[in-house]
């Protein structure tokens, strides 16, 4: 909300008081588990009650993946305060080693499927102990640089297929491919719900506002940060391992999708990145409109996903969660009163840690 | 600590010492920041370090606090030599700082910023994992109403005023209980009524829990009225120490501090 809209913000305030709001988001806080649930249970039950096989259980599928995939990054990104843009690399990692497995050597899908995050995370930490010491724009490009390493070392090695990929001919149905996928996101949503209320939830976003505070007040944050960035690289890994016999077919282009990457940021950034439900909504949000333009549209996919980052970085730079918890709470420090409440207001920054 | 008093009573002494400094040295370059410089603090004082500019008092800090390493000399906290220490694992073994420009998480709320600062439990990975329970929510409460700022626990720590977010810094000082607090110019940048409140919470803190503070002053009213002791710092050097009687009549602090060496 800037300044200049004062006008327009009178009229949303008759229509929205931020008192409604701000019950409603007290009310998804305290409800967070049976909320979590019930959205569990809705999505769970389409295919008992009649979806099928199809377009639109496969557009679902992959909602449930960018939400997976939005929500790791926000691990790492949102609430510890390092931007990435190589998490598409254990995507990859995780995609070769399913079908690897399954296909050379045979193993079961949830054999591999279990082996292939267990890969990824410690891949996950080898990277992270490295890239993990740069800060802001350096760490930015340093995981840009370990996504293109891991893409081309695809490209060159035999076993991944060379640059022509793997051709995945079987593979389970449907429908297991919509319950993993839904599975793996449930489970990292309460996950990471959870612990955004512990202890280890607050030092990450104590690591993201003042690292130097943090290290003074007692806390390794290196200790923290690698382990927020494998949590990240677990479900990222996930995600890889079950897309990849869902595909049906991988190759260094789609394993290491570095538009998948910016799309999965936007997602983040777009529903609110530091909160729980932010990056789900988002990824569900701008995954409907994706799917829109390339079935009215078609070849404008990216051009709106550029305008959609371009749009949500200048006017809601905290999301739709973000800006309306801000909208919530704007009036709260006056009204809780303070002795001098005269400076810093600035306003321009939003604290929805749920 | 003089050679003369070296032995057994020497030792003893220092051993009470919550914090000492042995010849402690850092250059950067050709720059001597901090010069052979001595101090020992003990429990339940509350000891200043002044001088001019540039004089060395942030980067001795910065060298007891472990975010620099000295080239020379020791630092020992509670008798424990901590000199080659990770800045966290001092900090866990009971150093507190509050930063010159004030440092809270400011995205987060009020009542997270103290939770994080309670110690208890350690960084043990079943402490990590647990929400915080009514017994500390209940202190956090008790903290913010000590220092005026109830009612504000769950709003965002980066919207409240400087001085209050200097409150807050404090708070979460008063929360982890530290075996000694390092303060970088507390009264930095607030307004005179709010600057008596912190002066009252630092005596209490003091008189009633023991807590030893070391803290770095220009504010000389505020330094000369709080402190039991005071060391002088002047290029690098430590040119005096004592009470601040004897401080306000040293020869030598008076040329540093008008220039005349």
């Amino acid at each position: 909300m800037s300044t200049t809209d004062e006008e327009s913000s009178g009229v949303l305030r008759s229509i929205l008081p931020p008192e409604q709001v701000d019950r409603f988001l007290g009310t998804c806080d305290d409800y967070g588990w049976p909320l979590l649930g019930i959205g569990a249970l809705v999505a769970a039950s389409f295919p008992v009650l009649g979806l099928q096989g199809g377009y639109y259980m496969t557009v679902l599928t992959e909602m449930f993946l960018f939400a997976i995939l939005a929500l790791s990054w926000d691990i790492v990104g949102g609430q510890t305060g390092y931007p990435s843009f190589g998490n598409m690399a254990f995507f990859g990692i995780g995609a070769y080693a399913t079908a690897i497995l399954t296909k050379d050597f045979a193993l079961a899908f949830p054999v591999a499927f279990l082996l292939a995050g267990l890969l990824a995370v410690s891949s996950a930490g080898i990277i992270g102990v490295v890239v993990l010491r740069l800060r802001g724009h350096y760490f930015a490009i340093a995981t840009l640089g370990v996504l293109l390493v891991a893409q081309q070392v695809s490209r060159i090695l035999d076993i991944t297929g060379g640059a022509s990929g793997k051709i995945l001919l079987q593979t389970p149905s449907a429908e297991t491919f919509y319950y993993l996928f839904l599975g793996v996101l449930v489970v990292e949503m309460a996950l990471v719900y959870y612990l955004s209320g512990t202890r280890f939830g607050f030092v990450l976003n104590a690591i993201r506002d003042d690292e130097e505070k943090a290290t003074a007040m007692g806390f390794n944050t290196t200790y923290y940060k690698t382990a927020a960035w494998m949590l990240a690289g677990l479900f990222t890994g996930f995600a890889g391992a079950a897309y990849s016999l869902f595909n049906t077919f991988i190759d260094p282009q789609t394993a290491y999708n570095g538009a998948w990457n910016v799309e999965l940021i936007a997602m983040a950034l777009l529903g609110g990145s530091g909160t729980v439900a932010g990056p789900v909504i988002g990824a569900f949000g701008l995954h409907t409109i994706i799917e829109l333009v390339e079935t009215f549209a078609v070849g404008w996919q990216l051009v709106l996903l550029g305008g959609a980052v371009i749009v949500t970085v200048i006017g809601f730079p905290k999301g739709v969660v973000g800006t309306l918890s801000e909208y919530a709470s704007q009036m709260d420090y006056y009204k809780h009163g303070g002795m001098a409440a005269t400076d810093t207001d600035d306003g321009s920054e939003v604290s929805a840690d749920e | 600590m003089s050679k003369a008093t070296s032995g057994p009573a020497a030792e003893a002494a220092s051993d009470r010492a919550v914090l000492r400094t042995d010849g402690v040295t850092k250059r950067f370059g050709g720059l001597t920041a901090v010069d052979d410089v001595d101090i020992e603090i003990h429990r339940g004082e509350i000891v200043g370090l002044i001088g001019p500019n540039g004089a060395g008092k942030s980067t001795l800090f910065n060298c007891i606090t472990g975010t620099l390493t000295p080239d020379e000399g020791r630092v020992y906290l509670q008798g424990e030599d901590v000199t080659d220490w990770p800045e966290h694992k001092i900090a866990r073994a009971g150093l507190g700082r509050m930063f010159q420009e004030t440092r809270i998480f400011g995205d987060m709320t009020v009542r997270k910023n103290l939770l994080l600062a309670a110690q208890e439990g350690g960084a043990g990975v079943s402490s990590l994992m647990r929400r915080p329970d009514s017994s500390l929510l209940a202190r956090t409460d008790e903290l913010l109403d000590y220092v005026d700022l109830g009612g504000l626990a769950e709003t965002r720590a980066g919207r409240m005023s400087f001085g209050q977010q200097k409150l807050l810094e404090f708070a979460m000082e008063l929360m982890s209980e530290p075996e000694i607090l390092l303060m970088d110019e507390p009264a930095g940048g607030i307004n005179p009524s709010m600057l008596g409140n912190l002066i009252d919470y630092i005596r209490n803190a003091n008189e009633e829990q023991e807590s030893t503070i070391f803290l770095i002053e220009h504010n000389m009213d505020f330094v000369m009225d709080i402190a039991d002791r005071i060391y002088v710092l002047a290029h690098g050097e430590r040119i005096a120490d004592g009470t601040p009687e004897e401080i306000q009549n040293d020869q030598r602090v008076l040329d540093a501090y008008l220039g005349r060496e």
